[in-house]
């Protein structure tokens, strides 16, 4: 099966043409096939990954245009490996958990379509072929938003697209010249990440693009000052789309800085480091503040993801193994947590058609099923150790740590300020006597929803007590990019801080 | 040998993963018989490790299997049985065995019967991951997951709904639960910083490679070191200014207080401090902080603990000043006296929140002391028990507190830190004060309950059994001092005593002097119907009481500000100033089209006029930009 990235990007789309001719009522068995078939092939991907190369493996070239240097070139290496799984396991668990009985025909296809762009981007190795597959995922998320939404759909889906689109416009110029300059070297033009990789630009260079790009991806992440189509676009989604929204479309980002950020601009990403720590920083501890104001137990949430994912840019810019290898695990464990809120506010939207925490307190009482899986979720989500929202969190600030002490101690206050919002949520809404009428007969979670929660619940124990076999891949090639940085950077910080970023072993 | 280390620590969770299997159904005695039994286990592993290393001087270390290994940092799941750790194994698994039982009994008429052994269980496996890794990484899986099970249990009764704080000082249970969980994460946030110094500076989060480098490093980062580590310490043993959690944790059921709030998860902070001895012996000043805050705390809580109303937070206030004690003893390099202290502290503590349990069974939940009295006629055994409990807590002899405590005196005195001494004497003063205040309005004087319609009845005889064993140790745990001290310092450093002789007994005697006048003065006030209702005037008496205004404080200054600001980040920043701004760029952009719209008429006059402006634009340009002039 050399050819399985290819079958993994496009058996999902192929299959969601297909679904127009499957009988309406069978769709949603359709969907759950297809989308299990496409993860059972993300497992064996994994399988067949060996752990002891750190670069790309499964390989596939095809020229396009090269006159143009832009080929279909794919390829996975232990970084975007998990990132692949993550997207074919959310998508799967949240077609099992999907309620809409709306046109559901026309959204077991959009979602279908949006595996395709999200398993492209992990996998692209070319500039043009990431970006086609970065902006085609707006297309089905902005119907999703747009059809199945809440009242103010139509608002808050133009603005996530026009809000990212423009974001990404600029980070498409920078691949444009990102190009010209390779072209400028070589005399060739290559849009393959690859060969950019080995390209060394000059420091002034380096900055503009790594802004360019910077804009890009700091929208999707979304990080300060660019985050308020979030909350939009949480608000107005139905349950599936908050799900894929937060547990993948966001890590997009994120991994787009450790993909093209790190290794394209090293000198210029360790000359920000401070600006983007504190952007973070910023980020961790204001949407912190702004998720415990919250009355919406889905914004809660919402804000929650953006709170979080400071920690991951963090981890990125640590600039050493423990932070990016801790920011990559972080991104898997948030997809899952996130993934698994955004699904159980969405089980009891689906109860009482509201998400005010005012209207609820007491459900523990009524729905301990629920009650237990939501407390597991906001376990992990505080990143309690043996979840798998600690190891993420940890190794991340550890990283960070090296290269900042009191940013580092800052941001630490994560862990307070997350527990705060997320245990003032879960006062309210489950402790305390039961005194809403309406929450008097609620039924417990049934089966639909435990088979969509309950996978959730053992990926995020087991990769708490035993991360290893996610991290070992990560590891493997996180200390390849970092060597490539070391190799390439051309500024005296950059080399020093790069030497310096590791226990001294000699010490031991 | 590692067959016991694994049954030992894994017996708890399998009783609690059992018990959890039956979570939502209704009481099942047989989870409880179950979950009791495989703590039994747990215990009689324990012991039978505490012989093994006592007498082969051998240490047993496991490695389970790698948990986190990337880069440079490599955390396995490691544990070892050495002297400092079975020991703090005996304790946790005796205390939790006999709670369990006790449990049995009182937890019977509870929905939530199985649930709570579930719990407790779960809690017990965390207590014992933390005594017993090998390394800083798995201490903190055990911090944080005795955190999370003090979270559930405090917030057992999850039902009940927020009070004012005039009513319930606590203000629910769900409330109390989020506050410990919280304030606990502050300090973890310190711990955290100190694990991170640690990695960076040593490589290694094991502790024999920690220890083995630590006299290496520059004295500043081992001070840092210190410093970080102790602000976690703070947090899970309630020190000042993290202590108020302690207090309001009592609103869960009282087991529960007995094991956790009193016996073990309190003293993991001490335990930290004790284990980490290579440390903190190379820093004698930050020891000296840790012994000043201890004995502030010491006094501190023990003022609190003399005027209060309300049976477990006096009890709890006592837990509070009794952990002061055992970081006197370990800031001052007295590590095994540290232990020794936590150790006998363990059995006599939770006798005596086991007692308060009996009492307010018989009390219908009833806390206020000046409610009870005269109790010892329907409660013989649990007086008894309670009596024994106090005198211990009040280091008389010949009960364990006695041995203990002293020594820590001694040390204080020992060492030269005459105040510090003087505030443990004080303390000490107060505590018996306290104490016998409580058993006196408790268990003797009129019979207050008859006019509230209470009818007490003693507490189901395998209560009484459970407690009994605790109340033996209580008073015999102290001969133990000297195979004690020679079994530990195997690890642990000496300390050695420069006063000898008669100053020796005149310290003990100066001790037991204060200790027996508090009694005498509890005894003889509280047997004349107590003090003059006019002291409930006083402003000291209102400010012990209100706790120091502290909790109030809190909540002025960090609680509802943070609150507040939350709102105004979120109401008046997020969506009036980022929001607005973006959406009137988006806004401008829009304008502007739809202004612009009227150049594309499509009317033909209106067409060839912008036509005639555009030329004398571009005219104009090539005129003025003209290359060639």
């Amino acid at each position: 099966m050399h050819n399985i990235l290819s079958l993994l990007v496009f058996f999902p789309a192929l299959a969601g043409v297909l679904g127009f001719v499957v009988r309406k009522d069978s769709i949603r068995a359709y969907g759950i096939a297809v989308t299990a078939i496409e993860f059972i092939l993300s497992l064996w991907l994994w399988f067949n990954f060996d752990t002891t190369n750190g670069g790309m493996q499964f390989v596939e070239f095809l020229p396009l245009i090269p006159q143009y240097g832009i080929n279909y070139y794919l390829g996975v290496d232990g970084i975007s490996l998990f990132l692949v799984l993550l997207s074919t396991f959310i998508t799967l668990v949240g077609l099992i958990s999907l309620t809409i009985k709306k046109n559901l025909k026309n959204l077991i296809i959009s979602l279908l379509f949006l595996e395709m762009t999200l398993v492209g981007v992990f996998v692209a190795l070319d500039a043009v072929l990431f970006y086609i597959f970065w902006e085609l995922s707006l297309v089905p998320m902005l119907y999703i938003i747009g059809y199945w939404g809440g009242d103010l759909r139509i608002y808050a889906s133009i603005k996530f697209f026009l809000y990212t689109f423009a974001g990404s416009m600029i980070m498409f110029v920078g691949m444009l010249y990102v190009a010209y300059m390779y072209y400028t070297a070589t005399g060739t033009i290559s849009f393959a990440i690859t060969d950019w990789h080995r390209l060394i630009l000059p420091y002034d260079t380096q900055i503009w693009l790594f802004l360019a790009f910077f804009i890009g991806f700091a929208i999707k992440i979304p990080m300060f000052p660019f985050h308020t189509w979030l909350p939009y676009a949480h608000g107005q989604a139905p349950t599936i789309g908050s799900v894929i929204l937060a547990a993948v479309l966001l890590k997009m980002g994120t991994y787009g800085f450790i993909r093209f950020s790190l290794p394209i601009f090293p000198d210029a990403s360790i000359a920000m480091i401070t600006p983007i720590a504190i952007l973070s920083l910023i980020m961790i501890i204001y949407t912190a503040m702004v998720a415990y104001a919250q009355e919406d137990m889905k914004q809660v949430i919402a804000y929650s993801s953006i709170s979080h994912m400071g920690v991951i840019v963090i981890g990125t810019f640590a600039m050493n193994v423990e932070g990016i290898a801790g920011s990559i695990f972080l991104m898997i464990s948030h997809g899952i947590v996130s993934g698994a809120l955004f699904m159980l506010v969405g089980n009891i939207y689906d109860r009482r058609h509201t998400k005010l925490m005012k209207e609820f307190g007491g459900l523990a009482s009524v729905m301990p099923k629920y009650a237990t899986i939501f407390g597991i979720m906001l376990m992990a989500a505080v990143g309690l150790p043996l979840t798998i929202g600690f190891v993420g969190e940890f190794l991340s600030l550890l990283g960070f740590y090296k290269v900042n002490p009191w940013l580092t101690f800052l941001a630490g206050s994560s862990i307070i300020l997350g527990a705060a919002y997320m245990l003032r949520l879960y006062k309210k809404s489950f402790f305390g006597p039961l005194t809403n009428e309406k929450n008097k007969n609620l039924k417990d979670l049934n089966a639909k929803e435990l088979t969509s929660l309950i996978p959730l619940v053992l990926v995020a124990i087991w990769l708490g007590v035993y991360p290893k076999p996610v991290l070992k891949p990560i590891n493997k090639s996180v200390t390849n990019l970092l060597q490539l940085m070391e190799k390439k950077s051309i500024t005296k910080e950059a080399k020093d801080l790069l030497k310096e970023n590791r226990v001294k072993l000699e010490a031991k | 040998m590692e067959k016991y280390l694994y049954l030992a620590l894994f017996s708890p969770l399998v009783g609690s993963l059992f018990a959890s299997l039956f979570g939502a159904k209704p009481k099942k005695l047989f989870v409880g018989l179950v979950a009791s039994t495989l703590l039994f286990v747990s215990l009689f592993s324990s012991i039978y490790l505490l012989c093994y290393v006592a007498s082969s001087d051998n240490i047993i270390h496991v490695k389970l299997f790698d948990w986190i290994k990337v880069g440079g940092i490599n955390i396995p799941f490691g544990f070892i049985v050495d002297p400092v750790s079975v020991i703090m194994m005996v304790t946790v698994t005796t205390v939790s065995a006999f709670v369990h039982v006790y449990s049995l009994g009182y937890m019977k008429h509870d929905e939530g019967f199985n649930r709570f052994f579930s719990y407790l269980s779960a809690f017990v496996f965390s207590m014992m991951v933390l005594v017993m890794s090998d390394n800083f990484a798995g201490l903190f899986i055990g911090w944080e997951g005795v955190g999370l099970c003090s979270w559930l249990l405090i917030g057992f009764w999850y039902k009940k709904e927020d009070v004012a704080r005039e009513i319930n000082p606590s203000i629910s249970p769900s409330w109390a639960a989020n506050e410990a969980f919280i304030m606990n994460r502050i300090a973890d946030l310190g711990m955290l910083i100190g694990l991170f110094l640690i990695y960076w500076n040593t490589g290694s989060l094991q502790y024999d490679k920690v220890f083995e480098n630590i006299s290496t490093l520059n004295i500043t980062i081992v001070t840092l070191i210190g410093i970080f580590l102790f602000i976690g310490a703070m947090g899970k043993s309630a020190q000042f200014p993290f202590h108020t959690w302690l207090a309001d944790a009592m609103e869960g059921p009282t087991p529960v207080s007995a094991l956790i709030h009193a016996a073990t998860m309190v003293t993991a902070g001490v335990f930290l401090i004790i284990r980490s001895y290579p440390l903190y012996s190379q820093i004698p000043d930050v020891g000296f902080f840790i012994a000043t805050l201890g004995a502030f705390v010491a006094v501190f809580a023990a003022s609190m603990a003399l005027v209060n109303q309300d049976l477990k937070r006096i009890i709890a206030y006592s837990t509070l000043s009794q952990l002061g004690y055992m970081f006197v003893a370990a800031g001052l390099g007295a590590y095994w006296i540290a232990l020794f202290h936590l150790m006998t502290h363990a059995f006599f503590k939770s006798l005596l929140f086991l007692g308060a349990g009996n009492v307010m069974h018989a009390m219908d939940d009833e806390l206020n002391i000046f409610k009870m009295g005269g109790l010892r006629k329907t409660m013989k055994w649990t007086a008894i028990m309670m009596i024994i409990g106090s005198l211990a807590l009040a280091g008389i002899y010949p009960f364990a507190g006695f041995f203990s405590k002293d020594k820590i005196l001694a040390v204080a005195f020992d060492s030269n830190h005459y105040i510090l001494w003087f505030m443990l004497w004080v303390g000490a003063g107060m505590t018996a004060f306290y104490s016998f205040r409580l058993i006196m309005l408790v268990f003797f004087g009129d019979e207050r309950y008859k006019k509230y319609g209470f009818h007490p009845h003693e507490a189901y005889w395998y209560m009484l059994l459970a407690m009994a064993p605790l109340a033996i140790l209580a008073i015999i745990a102290g001969f133990f001092e000297e195979s004690f001290e020679h079994f530990v310092t195997y690890l642990l450093p000496e300390y050695h005593f420069n006063i000898e002789g008669i100053k020796e007994v005149g310290l003990i005697g100066i001790t037991t002097l204060i200790a027996l006048s508090g009694i005498v003065f509890a005894i003889y006030k509280y047997s004349k119907g107590g003090f003059n209702p006019k002291w409930k005037e006083n402003f000291l008496y209102k400010l012990l009481l209100n706790q120091y205004y502290i909790p109030i404080i809190y909540e002025k200054c960090i609680t509802k500000p943070y609150a507040k600001l939350s709102k105004i980040a979120w109401k008046e920043f997020d969506v009036r100033i980022i929001d607005a701004t973006v959406d009137f760029i988006a806004k401008i952009i829009y304008i502007s089209g739809f202004k612009g719209r009227v150049v594309q008429s499509g009317n033909l006059s209106k067409m060839l006029g912008w036509m005639v402006i555009g030329l004398v634009i571009l005219l104009l340009l090539v005129v003025l930009y003209s290359p060639v002039r």
